[in-house]
């Protein structure tokens, strides 16, 4: 595949954020380790929610659990980043997409080893892996 | 309920311009000084303030009150607006309700901004670990993402956004305000050629940011007249809606505030699309426009582009649109940007449009918009209709 990729591999290391800046988001993290794609989850409404939140969108309260993802999901939305910013050094052209997973919510993220031509809504994906830096790996995807 | 007690007594706007290398106090001063030269009130007459939180000072939580000191005002009612690009119109609405209630008689509505040049602002939350990652830093990557589902939702006739690109350029030639590098005209040529930023975003949908103020006078029409003011304007209606849809994740993205608050208002001035006189939308994107004239439903959703081709927007025609060039063709004035939109249309129904002047200015169609969350379409949704 090779060959087909246009958004070669970042020679430069990526920052990798601070975790659990916002709320505790260590469940996330700690499923990356593990090879996971783990969301929150509303034990009330029964559906996910993301990015994390403090409380479930759904019923105000803190009802939310971490729960694994199938990983796999729809292109809903696609763009490619063609001029440069923050952390974007050696991705351009930059495969964007929002993909609605299977079990009902979005999220933002890569599309690994997809040129932009290949990009486009409704098109099948699952999770790949992508480096901020050779130790720290961070959700993505790839065409199935 | 529709009213006609409170107006917008005076205006002000300085000139859009690029780096500066001035703050936001200083041009907050220079708006002020011109807004009293205008209305020929004085200092102690005002006391009232709403300020703009702005890019270029967003990292002093006092900014608002600073600039009390800065400007020499000693409001019994002070606003610190946080929603953008809404708040030079929310402002405005929420003077208007300070001033039912008594707290205050006169009201400057001050939105000032310099980020670009000096950017203070690190809007944090939830970006660094689940935004800035996949590289969607920049609202590009976020309208990039939002055009491409209303393209895969009803399709898109490029040359529709261009048209208003163009538009917005002849207008701006005619706006002595609007950011000097802008002061050439632009052809659908020029507009279909320009580089695609993130696609199908092209630059020249898009804004850049600025430095710039406007300022507005808000008090009863009772006092306007005790003052000695003569030239006003109603505001008439106002509707505001943040974090719309903000529960559903599975929500459709091409559905903005707009779709509940735009009904809305003209349901409140008791008007329909067709009686708007002119439309001065916020314009950070040329598809924000476009989807605005549906969500008002002065075209049926997904009619866009049609609508656009067919609809004569220039000054002289059926619905004239951002006299003054918008944002897009001005310049964006930071977080000041929401007055952009107001100042012309305040201006216009003035009688002051000069060479881009709508005849029988009678009413106009006002709008703001406020933050680009994660994967929507914006955060912030404002609309208030003005009426002579």
């Amino acid at each position: 595949m090779s060959q087909t990729n246009p958004t070669p591999p970042a020679p430069v290391a990526r920052p990798v954020p601070r975790i659990g800046n916002y709320v505790d988001s260590k469940p996330f993290w700690d499923g990356i380790a593990a090879g996971k794609l783990v969301l929150q989850y509303c034990t009330e409404a029964k559906r996910f929610q993301h990015y994390p939140k403090p409380v479930s969108g759904y019923t105000g309260r803190r009802t939310l659990v971490w729960r694994e993802t199938s990983g796999k999901g729809v292109i809903y939305a696609c763009t490619v980043v063609r001029i440069p910013g923050p952390g974007l050094e050696g991705r351009l052209p930059l495969c964007v997409a929002t993909v609605e997973l299977d079990e009902g919510v979005r999220i933002i993220a890569n599309v690994l080893n997809c040129s932009p031509e290949q990009m486009a809504i409704g098109k099948r994906v699952k999770l790949a892996w992508d480096q901020l830096t050779p130790e720290q790996r961070y959700p993505a995807f790839e065409l199935v | 309920m529709r009213k006609k007690d409170i107006v917008i007594a005076g205006y002000a706007e300085t000139k859009i311009d690029f780096k500066t290398g001035r703050s936001a106090y200083d041009l907050a001063g220079e708006a002020l000084s011109q807004l009293i030269e205008r209305t020929g009130i004085s200092l102690e007459d005002i006391d009232g303030l709403s300020v703009t939180t702005a890019l270029s000072e967003a990292s002093n939580p006092f900014f608002a009150v600073y600039m009390t000191e800065a400007l020499g005002i000693t409001p019994n009612w002070l606003n610190y607006g946080g929603i953008g690009g809404c708040s030079a119109t929310g402002g405005v609405a929420r003077a208007m309700s300070a001033i039912r209630d008594g707290m205050c008689k006169v009201a400057v509505v001050m939105s000032a901004d310099a980020p670009s040049t000096d950017w203070r602002s690190n809007y944090g939350a939830y970006r660094p670990e689940f935004q800035d990652p996949p590289g969607v830093q920049g609202p590009p990557a976020t309208f990039g993402l939002l055009m491409s589902r209303y393209v895969h939702q009803y399709g898109l006739n490029p040359q529709a956004l261009g048209k208003i690109a163009v538009t917005q350029r002849a207008h701006a030639l005619h706006n002595e305000n609007a950011y000097a590098k802008f002061q050439k005209p632009l052809t659908m040529d020029d507009y279909m050629q320009s580089r695609v930023i993130s696609d199908p975003l092209r630059v020249l949908d898009s804004v850049m940011f600025c430095d710039g103020a406007n300022a507005f006078l808000v008090t009863t029409a009772e006092h306007a007249k005790t003052l000695g003011i003569d030239k006003v304007v109603y505001p008439v209606a106002y509707s505001e809606v943040t974090n719309f849809n903000g529960r559903e994740p599975l929500a459709d993205i091409t559905q903005s505030g707009f779709t509940k608050i735009g009904p809305e208002v003209l349901k409140k001035a008791g008007m329909a699309p067709k009686d708007v006189r002119m439309f001065q939308p916020y314009d950070d994107f040329t598809i924000a426009v476009m989807m605005k004239f549906e969500a008002f439903g002065f075209c049926e959703r997904g009619q866009g582009s049609a609508f656009t081709m067919d609809t004569d927007l220039s000054h002289t025609g059926s619905l004239p649109l951002n006299t003054g060039g918008g944002q897009i063709s001005a310049g964006q004035p930071g977080l000041a940007s929401g007055g952009l939109n107001l100042a012309e249309a305040v201006r216009q129904m003035f009688g002051e449009g000069g060479a881009r002047q709508v005849k029988d200015p009678r009413n106009a169609l006002v709008t703001g918009i406020g933050v680009i969350p994660y994967g929507r379409n914006w955060g912030v949704s404002s609309a208030m209709i003005l009426e002579a």
